[in-house]
């Protein structure tokens, strides 16, 4: 039998390492964040990090055994590294060539209720000129079944969605047809008002998913969300558990959207949703268009009291958790399946080339096409920067490589704007041109003035810390970004 | 523990020749055509020509065969049964058993040359030339009956035959297409693109390669298999396993010099190597090197159960199919459960006295009869019915 | 209230401070120039910003453009092997011609 060796034997020969490409940000007084080239993160004491930049690391340092193993340094023990990074990088950026899977129909424009923060301007009941002809649809169809996604999410919006049920019918009926082998997912975001056992059957039978408001417990609701007859709650309740009944039980969803009027009341909002037996709840920071600009309300609270809204509610959430009571935060999950995985959970809000048109595209009710959601609120408030074409006249090649929307994209892209590209959580972040444009008149912005950016750097860290400090909320987070 | 090799004591002059491979049966009125494909296993000499061999418990009364040979089987050889098949080494008065009927899993052993030496070792490396091995088992294969359910080719390491584990595997999926395989190696070999891609190209039905990988370290993964340049090969050799299509299972041993990166490891699998089709967390055989490696490699699984749950979480958080092999049961928590196989191969496995009280003693793996004899947790605790 | 800091240029590079400046561009309105062999910034803060917040922030702002240096550096350092990972990663999706 020959000799056994002790582990120095198959230490580094050499004291010389090389450095991997990565990323250092602060996470607070003591510790930095840092990513390698993969978008995987470490947190290390601050002082480490100079000490491995400048090659003076020892390599039976714990810290150096560390970061070669999390591939953000190699030596002559091993060379496998560039490979995993690579295969990493590519896993990442894999949905990118299928291109745009949500296709947004706004299939009206009429709506009964007046939210505070709507982001469209609404129409009254009787302008019939704001509804989306089937002419339209049709085009519009076209242009969506030419992405080369396999699975394409199609979703009904308004106003008032329901209000135009039956050319939402025609386009269910249409697009399954003519679908060939892509998988299609029908959603309808609706406030649930006008739902009919009719309707339900329909989606029943063509396998629709609803996407409701519920801003909170009856009070902030009605507040938040009038309408003639001030019982949107009321609605909104019954036409959940309609939809339960006819459908099944997970095939309703509900987003908040937060206003003055809800900050400070976080528990009771979530406790709603447990209320109502939704598995998780989005915990959403106002947007800045269409009715919130115009009434000022954006202005009414700033990034830094959403955020102890945000971090009080995601307490409550891991509270509710500890104590055996599944359920999760949306937001939450996203960012942490791009921390803790190289899956792209999708959310094309949050992603850096930025979503617009090549993650999302919307069809507006009057044929015309604009890069997102929010591009064609930023259109209702009379700014058309990021409306790409129109339905009857233009190509999907004059509309998908049409500047206006290369442009923002390429201007935007996290990797090379300033800051960005050195902030270590960039990877898990996103470009949103459209918000930088509509607030800051530029597509990037200023980050050290981006609300965006306060926001987004407030929540990474926040993770991260509670991750690091705590093992349920590590085995909890862990979960929630593997659910995505 | 049931013992698969032994001398046996002739009872007739021994012939010459080189040993061969015979199907054991009870049968003494087989076909007289097919006679000498068996070796017929009788508690005394039995009156009947053409067998290749007899194996008799006792030399009592009988008429002894006059073209047979004629041996009588120690004791240890009882589990003996129709069906299994043996390696009579005429020469040196030697049988060996190499397929069980009735085992769940047979392992066909192939060499036990190797170009790692791990610290763990439960079948140390051995230098000779020994691929009369690796012919030996494509006369095995051939006589492995067709209803078999799995095989296992272990080492050593496999892949040092090169072209020759190729065609063995094509050898297998001709003769056995119903058969599953296992492989045990270290998987250096694959790193070599067209050498996965011969392999990836018998397209065997159902093949799975059990890789270890014992750290998310390079240099501590290179320490356990005691091979500079091991981890990188490895891992190189699933990825081009992978490219290619093929089953991978990865292997993690647990023990004292791999236990403290155990969840970062699982954490490295999951990150890295998402796309495999197992991971198996395994307790350590006190047997070949462990035993002369103890004081650097043993840890009382009681004490690291909290790091095995650990592991376990981040492997099934990550939707990984994760198995726990070779533990008892009251030595891990209740939280692995889930992944628990009741695993010890039946050829090794025992319990202790302490056990017979235990409520769950049928669902727990018990021990390696190594285990129970040189070493095992100074806590087993019967369950309370 | 206004404030100066110094760096010698010799140590760190003018984009180190740029960057650094960037970074606290909330808190601070600056002015670089170049004199000599330094590097010389000239923060004005804010009016509400006291003489104490004021300190603080331009002891940040020394060590940011530590941090800024080591990023450079890093960055510098990396960047082939960057690239040679990046080829690499996008050479078998199409993204790139004549895959």
């Amino acid at each position: 039998m020959s000799e056994f060796h002790s582990i120095d034997s198959y230490r580094p020969r050499s004291s010389q390492y090389q450095l991997l490409p990565f990323r250092f940000t602060e996470l607070d007084d003591k510790r930095f964040v840092a990513t390698n080239l993969a978008g995987e993160f470490l947190v290390l004491p601050k002082e480490v990090v100079p000490q491995v930049i400048r090659h003076e690391l020892p390599t039976n340092d714990p810290w150096y055994v560390e970061l070669r193993a999390r591939h953000f340094l190699t030596d002559d023990s091993t060379s496998i590294a560039r490979d995993l990074l690579a295969i990493k990088l590519r896993t990442r950026y894999e949905r990118l060539a299928e291109f745009t899977s949500l296709h947004i129909f706004v299939v009206t424009l009429r709506c009964e209720h007046s939210c505070q923060y709507c982001q469209v301007s609404r129409q009254s009941d009787n302008k019939r000129e704001f509804d989306m002809s089937w002419d339209d649809a049709e085009r519009a169809l076209d242009l969506a079944l030419r992405s080369p996604s396999p699975a394409m999410k199609i979703e009904f919006q308004g106003g008032e969605p329901l209000l135009n049920g039956d050319l939402i019918r025609q386009i269910v009926l249409e697009a399954e047809r003519r679908r060939g082998p892509k998988q299609l997912e029908f959603v309808i975001a609706t406030n649930l008002a006008l739902i009919n056992s009719e309707f339900l059957a329909f989606c029943s039978a063509h396998d629709i998913h609803i996407s409701t408001s519920l801003d909170g417990p009856r009070d902030l609701h009605n507040r938040n969300r009038p309408r003639p007859g001030h019982d949107s709650y009321e609605r909104t309740i019954q036409g959940i558990k309609a939809v339960r009944t006819a459908l099944g039980r997970n095939r309703v969803s509900a987003l908040m959207t937060t206003t003055e009027a809800s900050l400070g009341r976080v528990k009771e909002i979530i406790d709603e949703y447990l209320a109502q037996e939704f598995s998780g709840i989005f915990l959403r920071p106002i947007s800045p268009y269409g009715f919130a600009i115009r009434t000022k309300s954006y202005l009414k609270y700033n990034t830094d009291r959403w955020v102890d809204f945000y971090k009080e509610g995601l307490e409550y959430i891991i509270d509710l958790n500890r104590q055996g009571l599944p359920f999760r935060e949306f937001y939450a999950s996203t960012i942490l399946t791009k921390m803790l995985t190289s899956r792209d959970p999708g959310y094309v809000d949050l992603t850096s080339p930025a979503g617009i048109g090549i993650g999302a595209v919307v069809y507006n009710y009057n044929g015309y096409v604009y890069a997102s959601d929010e591009s064609r609120m930023l259109a209702e408030m009379g700014d058309e920067k990021f409306r790409l074409g129109h339905v009857q006249e233009h190509s999907y090649e004059d509309i998908f490589l049409s500047p206006k929307l290369l442009e923002p994209l390429q201007d935007s892209f996290a990797y090379s704007s300033p800051m960005c590209h050195d902030c270590a959580f960039e990877p898990f972040c996103g470009s949103d041109p459209v918000l930088h444009w509509a607030l800051y008149k530029d597509y990037v912005g200023r980050k050290p003035e981006s609300e965006f950016c306060r926001r987004n750097m407030a929540i990474f860290r926040y993770l991260i810390g509670r991750m690091e400090s705590d093992l349920f909320v590590r085995k909890l987070f862990l979960g929630w970004a593997n659910r995505c | 523990m049931l013992k698969l090799s032994g001398p046996i004591e002739p009872l007739t002059p021994p012939k010459d020749g080189a040993g061969a491979l015979f199907t054991i049966t009870t049968d003494p009125s087989l076909p007289v055509a097919i006679r000498n494909r068996f070796a017929l296993l009788a508690d005394g000499p039995v009156d009947r020509t053409g067998y290749a061999a007899q194996l008799v418990r006792s030399t009592g009364p009988g008429v002894w065969p006059r073209d047979s040979r004629l041996y009588r089987l120690p004791e240890h050889f009882a589990y003996l049964a129709s069906g299994d098949i043996v390696f009579l080494d005429s020469a040196r008065g030697f049988l060996h058993t190499l397929f069980r009927k009735h085992s769940p899993h047979n392992s066909i052993l192939l060499t036990e040359q190797c170009n790692h030496y791990c610290l763990m070792c439960s079948q140390p490396p051995k230098t000779p030339d020994d691929s009369h091995l690796l012919r030996r088992a494509f006369d095995l294969v051939s006589l492995i009956p067709s209803d078999t359910v799995r095989i296992g080719f272990t080492g050593g390491e496999p892949t040092l035959y090169g072209q020759g584990l190729i065609d063995l595997v094509r050898h297998m999926k001709a003769q056995l297409p119903h058969t599953s395989l296992d492989i045990l190696t270290n998987g250096r070999r694959f790193k070599d693109r067209e050498f996965a891609k011969t392999f990836a190209e018998v397209a065997h039905h159902d093949c799975l390669l059990g890789i270890p990988i014992y750290s998310d370290d390079p240099v501590r993964h290179d320490y356990v298999v005691q091979a500079e340049g091991a981890f990188d090969e490895t891992v190189q050799g699933i990825l081009n396993l992978k490219r290619f299509g093929q089953k991978v299972e990865i292997r993690v041993v647990l023990h004292k010099q791999t236990i403290d990166r155990l969840v970062k490891t699982c954490e490295f699998l999951a990150r890295n190597l998402l796309f495999v089709d197992h991971v198996a967390l395994m307790g350590l055989e006190i047997t070949g090197f462990t035993r002369a490696n103890l004081e650097l490699v043993w840890i009382d699984p009681y004490d690291y159960k909290d790091v095995l749950s650990e592991a376990v979480a981040v492997l099934n958080s990550y939707r990984m199919n994760a198995s726990v092999y070779n533990h008892q049961l009251c030595v891990v928590n209740r939280d692995v459960e889930r992944n628990y196989r009741r695993s010890i191969s039946d050829w090794k496995n025992e319990y202790l006295e302490s056990c017979a009280p235990c409520a769950r003693k049928n669902e727990c793996g018990g021990f390696f009869s190594s285990s129970k004899m040189y070493k095992h947790s100074q806590h087993i605790t019967p369950f309370p019915g | 209230m206004k404030a100066e800091i110094t760096f010698d240029a010799a140590v760190f590079s003018l984009d180190a401070v740029k960057a650094a400046c960037y970074r606290l561009l909330d808190r601070f309105s600056p002015e670089i120039e170049l004199d000599g062999g330094k590097v010389v910034c000239h923060l004005s803060f804010d009016e509400s910003v006291s003489p104490a917040a004021a300190e603080l922030l331009t002891s940040n702002l020394r060590k940011e453009v530590l941090d800024q240096d080591l990023r450079l550096r890093l960055k510098v350092e990396t960047e082939p092997v960057r690239n040679l990972i990046l080829a690499h990663a996008f050479s078998k999706t199409g993204l790139i011609a004549d895959e």
